[in-house]
């Protein structure tokens, strides 16, 4: 049987470095919104021969009177060539405009066979609202689920045992924002699905165990001190956890293998951040939730006069 | 029945169901789409999606005014032949939401040209050539062209309404030999000579260059009808070769993980790894039913999240499994370890699919574009676990105990010999 609750303080410290890591990242990398967020145009062209990217932003600059950015990119598995002019502004980008730019852009390069793959414009209003319609999801999921819990485990401490799901949630949405952070990933709505779905994924972790935690409660009564109990819970339902984790890790990981060699830039930016809520769901259940309900449960305990084992 | 029999009967009705699910099954009138025929998102097939707002309007449009709006968008798909789309009218925040595939054969097909048309809704105005108007946009019920009745002269028909012909009648008597001149906001697209007053509620515009001509400017009156015109806010492109790729991409990325998910519980698990397969096949082919029954339009987060549900399902016999071993090692029989196992297990289950609900459903109701697909497969997913993960499983890990030959406790995974 594995001491959880004995070596407490190392996965507290383990996890706040990589908190603390987290936020020196994002000091450094700044939290990135993607234009579905933040509002903009993105254009993408592919094209045959060369194609200089400082010239091409001021053909574009000149065409539509915008702070222009491009970029180069090859794929080696479409063996593709990809041109991406971004625009920025308060004010969307008009369809006529698009066309200027698509236009300005084959006139200057009649051989380079340029055809446009894929545009993205979204009015800066519209991305806030967005954006703030995403929080609110991620905000209300938080909220049900500590109701929820706090309900269905009334008989151990529904508020302790909600409230310490809750940190554990919290380190989950830490991590994985933190790896949009990391890998300069800019927030869009995979990063609000990412969340929502290691939320959701992650609690089920902490209810597998909190529900044997009952269960044991019940058969052995009070008189078995708090950590005991917990940790036989986790040792218990711990294959269950690395089983079903291991399931959904590969699941995501070839997701993501496969986003990566054939560049599907929607579901990659998607399916990283995942493959390390994965394991941080796991991680925060046995290693965080638990010994800090056990925590609170004895200081409890002690609170009201009884002496915990 | 049988208790023997049902887990023969599970597995074909999977398999049976499974099949309807990839190749659709017709009946009659009654049909189930296969898998190729579902209702792909944009970013799969290539497309057009983009929301229009009214200009410059300082109010949210009526009911009326978008369904005007949606009405002209829609007649002016029709002129453009674009038939497989999809208008819809958002009326809380007043927009008209676009979308229209751009198929792979279209090599000629310039989808940024095509938004901006469809969004050249303008005010429209008939003007004398003092610049006064003398009819509105909204006083042509109807424009349509033709040609003349021996075909050599295409011209466009206008139908007005009551008001509208008084007006026309009005004008066209103090007008006679002179211009009129048709304008969208500022610009003049037309113009034609009165040869008579026009008093019926029905005029003509003769003398068209051609049959092309003259369609293209019935369609711009048509759209005159529209009381404000609209700007694109929002538009998203994909052209139909990405989309195409990334699909094949991701059916064999669900067909791998499939795969290893299966062998997985096959090699850890035995027994009910087995059940646990078909449990999995049986939850797939549920989410793909509750995509191609409703043609619910799948994305490619919406794929994705159908295999992420593939390693999230296996959750519920995992938690079953471990349990019936550990129930075994107990000293349990087979038989009592496997009623025991399943009712332990359910509550865990049954609360963690709760919550995956509740994500799921947060992310349908707030979640935007693509995402909506992803919670609705993630939904569908948690949905079907239910049934195939604890029902069917339960039916089938019953069955199978009957078998004498399977009885031992180590094909469960118990530590001692049976």
């Amino acid at each position: 049987m594995i001491k959880f609750y004995k070596h407490r303080y190392i996965y507290f410290a383990i996890s706040i470095c990589i908190i603390l890591f987290g936020i020196t990242a994002a000091f450094i990398n700044g939290i990135q919104l993607d234009i579905q967020f933040k509002g903009g145009t993105i254009l993408k062209y592919t094209y045959a021969t060369t194609i200089n990217a400082e010239q091409t932003e001021k053909i574009v600059e000149q065409a539509v009177g915008r702070n222009t950015n491009c970029l180069l990119q090859s794929n080696m598995a479409k063996d593709e060539k990809m041109l991406i002019v971004s625009l920025a502004g308060n004010e969307a980008i008009t369809s006529q405009e698009q066309e200027a730019v698509t236009s300005a852009l084959t006139k200057a390069y009649p051989d380079a066979h340029l055809a446009l793959s894929e545009s993205l414009t979204v009015e800066p209003f519209i991305g806030r609202h967005f954006f703030t319609n995403g929080l609110i999801a991620i905000a209300l999921s938080f909220l049900l689920i500590l109701m929820y819990v706090g309900f269905r485990f009334k008989n151990i401490g529904g508020l302790s045992a909600g409230t310490m799901a809750i940190v554990a949630l919290f380190h989950d949405v830490f991590v994985v924002t933190a790896v949009f952070i990391i890998f300069k990933i800019p927030l869009n709505d995979s990063f609000i699905a990412a969340i929502l779905t290691i939320i959701g994924f992650s609690i089920n972790d902490t209810i597998v165990i909190y529900d044997r935690i009952r269960e044991n409660e019940r058969l052995l009564g009070k008189k078995v001190p708090t950590e005991e109990l917990v940790d036989l819970s986790i040792n218990q339902s711990m294959m269950r956890s690395i089983n079903t984790n291991l399931a959904v890790f590969a699941s995501i990981t070839v997701i993501y293998v496969f986003a990566q060699i054939y560049d599907i830039g929607s579901i990659r930016g998607f399916a990283l951040p995942m493959m390390f809520g994965t394991i941080s769901g796991c991680y925060s259940t046995i290693c965080i939730a638990g010994p800090l309900w056990t925590m609170w449960q004895n200081h409890k305990k002690k609170q009201n006069g009884i002496k915990p084992a | 029945m049988n208790s023997k029999r049902v887990f023969f009967v599970t597995v074909l009705i999977t398999a049976a169901l499974f099949c309807i699910s990839i190749m659709g099954l017709k009946i009659g009138n009654f049909e189930i789409k296969g898998a190729d025929q579902m209702r792909f998102g944009i970013d799969i097939r290539g497309g057009v999606e983009a929301t229009y707002e009214p200009k410059d309007l300082g109010r949210t449009p009526t009911v009326n005014e978008l369904e005007a709006a949606r009405a002209v968008i829609e007649t002016r798909m029709d002129a453009k032949n674009i038939t497989d789309r999809d208008v819809t009218v958002d009326k809380n925040n007043g927009k008209v939401i676009v979308r229209f595939p751009w198929k792979s054969d279209e090599a000629n097909f310039n989808p940024q040209k095509a938004v901006s048309e469809l969004g050249e809704t303008a005010r429209l105005t008939f003007r004398d050539p003092d610049g006064n108007v003398i009819l509105e946009g909204t006083d042509v019920t109807k424009s349509y062209a033709r040609s003349s009745q021996d075909g050599t002269d295409p011209c466009v028909v206008l139908d007005l309404s009551n008001k509208g012909a008084e007006k026309f009648a009005q004008a066209t008597g103090r007008l006679i030999g002179q211009n009129i001149y048709i304008y969208m906001d500022k610009t003049p697209i037309s113009q034609a000579i009165v040869e008579t007053q026009i008093t019926g509620g029905h005029a003509q515009i003769t003398h068209m260059e051609s049959m092309q001509a003259a369609s293209a400017l019935a369609n711009k009156i048509n759209s005159g009808s529209l009381p404000f015109s609209l700007v694109v806010k929002n538009c998203n492109i994909i052209s139909p070769t990405l989309g195409s790729n990334a699909l094949a991409v991701m059916i064999l990325a669900g067909k791998i993980a499939f795969v290893l998910v299966c062998l997985f519980m096959l090699l850890y698990y035995r027994v009910p790894g087995v059940v646990a397969c078909i449990a999995l096949t049986l939850q797939v082919t549920g989410q793909l039913l509750a995509l191609s029954v409703p043609q619910f339009t799948l994305t490619l987060p919406g794929i994705a999240g159908l295999i992420l549900s593939i390693g999230m399902g296996v959750d519920a016999n995992i938690i079953i499994s471990e349990r019936i071993k550990e129930e075994l090692n107990s000293g349990k029989t087979l038989r009592r370890a496997i009623d025991t196992g399943f009712e332990r297990a359910f509550s865990a289950v049954f609360d963690g699919n709760i919550t995956v609900i509740i994500v799921a459903i947060i992310l349908i109701w707030l979640g935007s574009g693509s995402m909506l697909s992803f919670g609705y497969t993630l939904l569908c997913g948690v949905i079907m676990n239910f049934v195939a993960g604890v029902t069917a499983s339960r039916l089938m890990i019953r069955s199978l105990s009957n078998y004498e030959k399977l009885c031992r406790p180590q094909y469960f995974g118990a530590r001692r010999a049976g």
